[in-house]
């Protein structure tokens, strides 16, 4: 096969060979760009090159209430902090640490054994070669490479030997002096590379600042900065709203690290774990400095660059009136402890208060108290604001609102429809009436004196049954469904929309027995939360239209210039009121049962007329008073029959302002007992309100005839004195 | 002058000469990239096993120069049948099958490592195109514009399957060794130049085309051309410093690497520069960062020389098979070097495809001592006479 060639092949060779030639020119060529033309550019790229970003941690942004009062501060802290780089070895941390104990003072109280075991090893490394004998240690090599583990591996384990190997006497050698080392030591060892880990920031001495602040240049590594430590100023007023942060111990929590970390957080930051803190975190925390440092090769700094300046968290302005939220803990306090005091209420142990204003959703108050007692059988009375939105309770009369709202959109009342309060006898229950029997009486009356037959009949209406004395009462099923629809629509079973995390929407009862559709119209089935009966009421006071709660008034940057605190910066973004739903009724449906709420607390003959008749700001509203089961900690007295209090209400009838709703579930047990708490704290909260209101009136007078800028803030501390 | 020599002593010692300098700056390469290399790795003697690897390549070679290529040219087709049979098979995923980074491309051999059967496909790929150029030219002797359209058609229809099992894999750098195959072949194939012109010409205009499209309609040029996340590529080759992808950051980490290295290099084994994949595909960063301009330059010279040597084989060789087979091999060959070099300075685009002869890496080395085989074996049975009578 072997043939004469072409004699165009030869040529065709050549030419590839051309080909090839022009091909390796190129990469010579451009090889001689990169290495010579720009050599010294990248050259010097490199040697500059390894640099390291430093963050700083800015405080978090604080909490102030609705006049501008801080709640959550800051306090600063001197602090003296570590960064290590990724390259930093044990030996160079335990030099920083002895040069470090010589300035300051160290507890030692953290340290474990293993902390002791390690120090032992880096201190004394003849003595720890010789735990594990030469001999020993060649068969152990060997035996462990016959494994195939890696000298990684095979290190690795003769350092746990030798850790095994170190007995009490030999950690005896450890001298006190040396503990503070260690001390600091492992506090070196514990930072993550590149972020800044404080080695101490509690009682960190004007002197020790100092000293260390001089002798920066033979610590690398070291700094001293602030560090901020968050403060509540008002103590434990509102605290389970609040929030709190985790320590830097605790750092980003586990569950959301991620979240955190692509975020640019450090481990070790401080994020808000719980409530408003966790809520507005965002908000909240600031802005890290950020300064990159340009170093040689052999570490030196040769450029320090601020990538950005950092800037301290946003603030948060609360709806919150922090002495309104101070005046009613305290009134619920004093009324716990007052009632407490008389027998048969040994299940009362919490009350609730919610208050805020109807047109806007903004919550001037939330407030409850948890009464328990610590170990030592004393007194203790815990904040359980949360509980407001996070618990709920048979509620009792104060929904007939509702009940005869439902009643009239359905049809089967009109305004001034008559019916008779008289006893109900219905086969297989116990008879079912009001606490008197009242006769003939409109749907004004039957609020007023809260008739529960009235809205027994206004259900069974709603349930198309035929009540027939002694006579079983079959209702359709459907009634059910209808009556919560229209109390959801005053936010009774779902959820208020407030701003928090966590709320919940009650309990409703899942039995449909007939007699449990009577239970429903009187408040005595369905759970819901104190919350949830403040915006019914508020839905009412407002003709109607259903408010989200809103805690949170608005978000400020934060005020740089300003040292004091008492000047805000801008506000980046306020909450609008907002609207959830407007109620199906009427207008003219709604007067009806403001008036019915008027009567309650304007009237002699009203349930809570005794308490609120002739006040000036002139309340509506509506007492409750639920036949509940207990439910509560003390498991043995679980189902014990007792007897939630409610009050709700708001002020003016005509013009409101403020709406409320009083919870204090398992009050007493019996009537013997019985104690009016719900109408006390009400009465007292609506007082507190409008004292205060009054005094801000006439603070505004005298500040506008004399100048001096912030008064309030100081009449506020002197309130407090 | 007879062919009275025996092929061992009608060996090219130049060839093998410059091989023997490419072992042993393959072993210093790799010897000084073994630091940067991850902690897992660092347990290897990666220099140690690659000079292994050249001890069986020189079996190798041995083993390919003992057949006469002719009988490669008769059994060309069931080699590239054997060869479609393995690529086929990793696209069916048979067990044994290994998928690294995405890509099924390997054979597990246990202990011997990972074999890449489109290493091998190359050398028959090759064998096989030399038959059909020298068949189709006997069959013409003297060929119309119509024959050469034919060849090229056989031709681009051999070629084909493989090239769509690789970029199925996904093999982008293999792919495209299997063009430059082609292209080299097609070039030596005695086809009309205009056909050559053509192909280059359509060539440049599609790609204008595309980057037309690119520019002016660009969620066309997403929607069905290229998606997104196929152009980081490029992103990453055009402007390293904007997109910072992988490829962009192994781009800026090899230039630094070379860069810095300057004219005379930092010496041996001072690195500074991290590089990924030092040991295969960015072997030849670690070499320009230690030596230099001039040390990179005497790698690339030494390529050169090693193709002049197989240009010298296809000139002498009076068969047009064994011609041809060198022409492939020097496609081969020099558009790897190119590629891996090219991309290493910013030249070309980030592919995976390694150093001949320097990277580290048993199932390569062991296809390019195959091709060097191949060559050698046409040297030594190529007769050589004092007055050669077909140079015209």
């Amino acid at each position: 096969m072997k043939k004469k060639k072409k004699p165009q092949v030869p040529f065709r060779l050549n030419m590839l060979f051309f080909v090839v030639f022009l091909l390796f020119s190129a990469l010579i060529l451009r090889l001689g760009v990169v290495q010579i033309v720009y050599g010294e550019h990248y050259r010097k790229e490199v040697e500059r090159t390894e640099n390291v970003t430093v963050s700083t941690p800015v405080p978090r942004g604080k909490i102030y209430d609705r006049y501008h009062r801080v709640i959550v501060d800051n306090t600063p802290l001197n602090a003296i902090t570590y960064t290590r780089s990724q390259t930093t070895k044990p030996e160079e941390t335990l030099e920083i640490a002895q040069k470090l104990a010589q300035y300051i003072e160290k507890p030692t109280d953290k340290i474990t054994e293993r902390d002791m075991k390690d120090y032992w090893i880096l201190t004394r490394p003849e003595k720890a070669k010789a735990k594990i004998p030469k001999a020993e240690r060649e068969k152990l090599q060997k035996k462990w490479k016959k494994e195939e583990l890696t000298n990684k591996e095979i290190d690795k384990k003769l350092y746990e030997l030798t850790l095994e190997r170190i007995t009490e006497d030999d950690l005896k050698e450890i001298k006190n002096d040396e503990l503070e080392v260690l001390a600091i030591k492992r506090e070196l060892d514990s930072g993550y590379a590149l972020t800044p880990q404080i080695v101490k920031n509690k009682e960190v001495t004007n002197d020790e600042y100092a000293v260390v602040s001089e002798h920066l240049e033979e610590l690398p590594g070291v700094s001293t900065t602030t560090d901020w430590e968050r403060h509540y100023v008002y103590g434990n007023t509102f605290r389970s709203v609040l929030g709190s942060i985790t320590s830097s111990e605790e750092g980003l929590p586990r569950e959301r690290l991620e979240y955190f970390l692509a975020r640019d957080y450090s481990r070790n930051d401080r994020v808000g774990k719980s409530y408003l803190e966790a809520q507005y975190e965002d908000v909240l925390h600031g802005q890290k400095a950020k300064v990159k440092n340009i170093t040689d090769k052999s570490g030196n700094v040769i450029e320090t660059k601020e990538i950005y300046k950092g800037q301290r968290g946003k603030d948060v302005v609360l709806t919150i009136d922090i002495e309104l939220q101070q005046k009613v803990e305290k009134i619920i306090e004093e009324e716990l402890m007052i009632a407490k005091r008389g027998g048969g209420r040994e299940l009362l142990d919490r009350a609730f208060v919610v208050m805020m204003n109807p047109k806007t959703g903004e919550i001037l108050s939330m407030a409850g108290k948890l009464y328990t007692r610590d170990e030592h059988g004393k007194v203790k009375l815990k904040d359980y604001a949360l509980g407001t939105m996070t618990s709920a309770y048979a509620m009792g009369s104060a929904v007939k609102g509702a009940t005869v709202l439902t009643g009239m959109q359905t049809g089967v009342i009109q305004p001034g429809t008559v019916l008779r309060d008289e006893p109900l006898y219905i086969k297989g229950t116990p008879v079912k009436k009001s606490y008197e029997t009242m006769g003939a009486i409109n749907e004004l009356t039957a609020l007023q004196r809260s008739s529960n037959v009235y809205m027994f009949k206004i259900a069974m209406a709603i349930g198309n049954a035929k009540y027939r004395p002694h006579h079983s009462l079959p209702i359709d099923p459907e009634a059910f469904t209808i009556m919560r629809r229209y109390f959801s629509q005053f936010g009774l079973g779902v959820k208020t929309g407030i701003d928090l995390p966590n709320e919940i929407i009650g309990f409703p009862g899942n039995s449909k027995l007939p007699g449990h559709l009577l239970d429903l119209a009187i408040g005595q089935f369905d759970m819901y939360t104190p919350l949830q009966l403040a915006q019914y009421v508020s839905t009412i006071a407002n003709d109607g239209y259903r408010m989200k709660p809103q805690i949170v008034k608005e978000i400020r940057e934060p005020n740089n210039d300003d040292h004091d605190g008492t000047q805000l910066g801008p506000v980046i973004r306020g909450f609008e009121p907002v609207v959830l739903n407007r109620v199906d009724m009427k207008m003219e449906y709604i007067e009806r049962v403001q008036e019915g709420f008027r009567r309650v607390m304007q009237t002699p003959r009203g349930t809570a007329g005794a308490f609120f008749a002739g006040k000036p700001y002139r309340p509506a509203g509506k007492t409750g008073t639920a036949e509940a089961f207990y439910d509560g900690p003390i498991k043995s007295k679980f189902m014990t029959p007792t007897r939630n209090l409610t009050l709700v209400g708001y002020a003016p009838y005509d013009d409101p302002e403020i709406a409320f709703s009083v919870v204090v579930p398992w009050a007493y047990q019996s009537e013997r007992n019985s104690y009016p708490i719900n109408k006390k704290i009400g009465e007292k909260i609506l007082d507190a309100y409008f004292e205060l209101k009054q005094k801000r009136i006439s603070e505004a007078q005298t500040e506008s005839s004399s100048v001096p800028s912030d008064s309030d803030m100081s009449m506020t501390e002197e309130d407090e004195q | 002058m007879g062919n009275d020599k025996t092929p061992q002593q009608k060996l090219d010692y130049n060839l093998l000469f410059i091989l023997f300098l490419m072992a042993i700056i393959s072993a210093i390469a790799i010897d000084s990239a073994e630091p940067s290399l991850p902690l897992k790795l660092q347990e290897v003697n990666f220099a140690q096993k690659q000079l292994m690897w050249y001890g069986v390549g020189a079996f190798v070679i041995a083993a390919t120069m003992i057949i006469d290529y002719d009988r490669f040219f008769q059994i060309a087709w069931y080699l590239y049948g054997f060869g479609m049979l393995l690529l086929i098979g990793l696209e069916l995923k048979v067990p044994g099958t290994q998928t690294i980074k995405g890509a099924t491309s390997w054979y597990s051999l246990g202990p011997l490592g990972n074999f890449q059967p489109s290493e091998l496909m190359k050398i028959f790929m090759i064998i096989v195109l030399s038959r059909i150029i020298v068949n189709h030219r006997e069959k013409n002797p003297n060929p119309t514009i119509q024959d050469d359209f034919k060849l090229l058609g056989k031709m681009v229809l051999a070629t084909f399957p493989p090239l769509l099992l690789l970029m199925k894999q996904p093999d982008l750098g293999m792919s495209m060794v299997f063009t430059a195959i082609l292209g080299s072949l097609l070039l030596v194939s005695g086809i009309r130049w205009r056909i050559i012109f053509g192909i280059i010409f359509s060539g440049i205009f599609v790609t204008a085309t595309l980057v037309f499209i690119f520019f002016k309609f660009p969620d066309f040029f997403h929607k069905y051309i290229l998606k997104e996340y196929q152009l980081d590529r490029f992103y990453g080759w055009l402007a390293p410093y904007e997109y910072s992808n992988e490829q962009g950051f192994q781009l800026i980490r090899s230039l630094l690497a070379i860069g810095s290295g300057e004219l005379y290099g930092k010496g041996y084994q001072n690195l500074e520069v991290y590089l990924p994949e030092a040991h295969t595909d960015f072997i030849f960063g670690i070499i320009a960062e230690q030596f230099g301009f001039i040390g990179a330059s005497i790698v690339i010279s030494l390529f050169f020389l090693l193709v002049y040597r197989m240009i010298h084989t296809a000139l002498e060789s009076h068969d047009l098979f064994g011609s041809y087979l060198c022409a492939g091999v020097i496609g081969m060959i020099t558009f790897q070097v190119f590629q891996n070099i090219g991309m290493t300075i910013g030249l070309l685009p980030i592919t995976g495809l390694p150093l001949p002869f320097i990277s580290y890496g048993g199932s390569s080395l062991a296809t390019y001592m195959i091709a060097i085989g191949l060559v050698l074996n046409v040297r030594s049975r190529t007769k050589k006479f004092m007055f050669s009578s077909d140079r015209q």
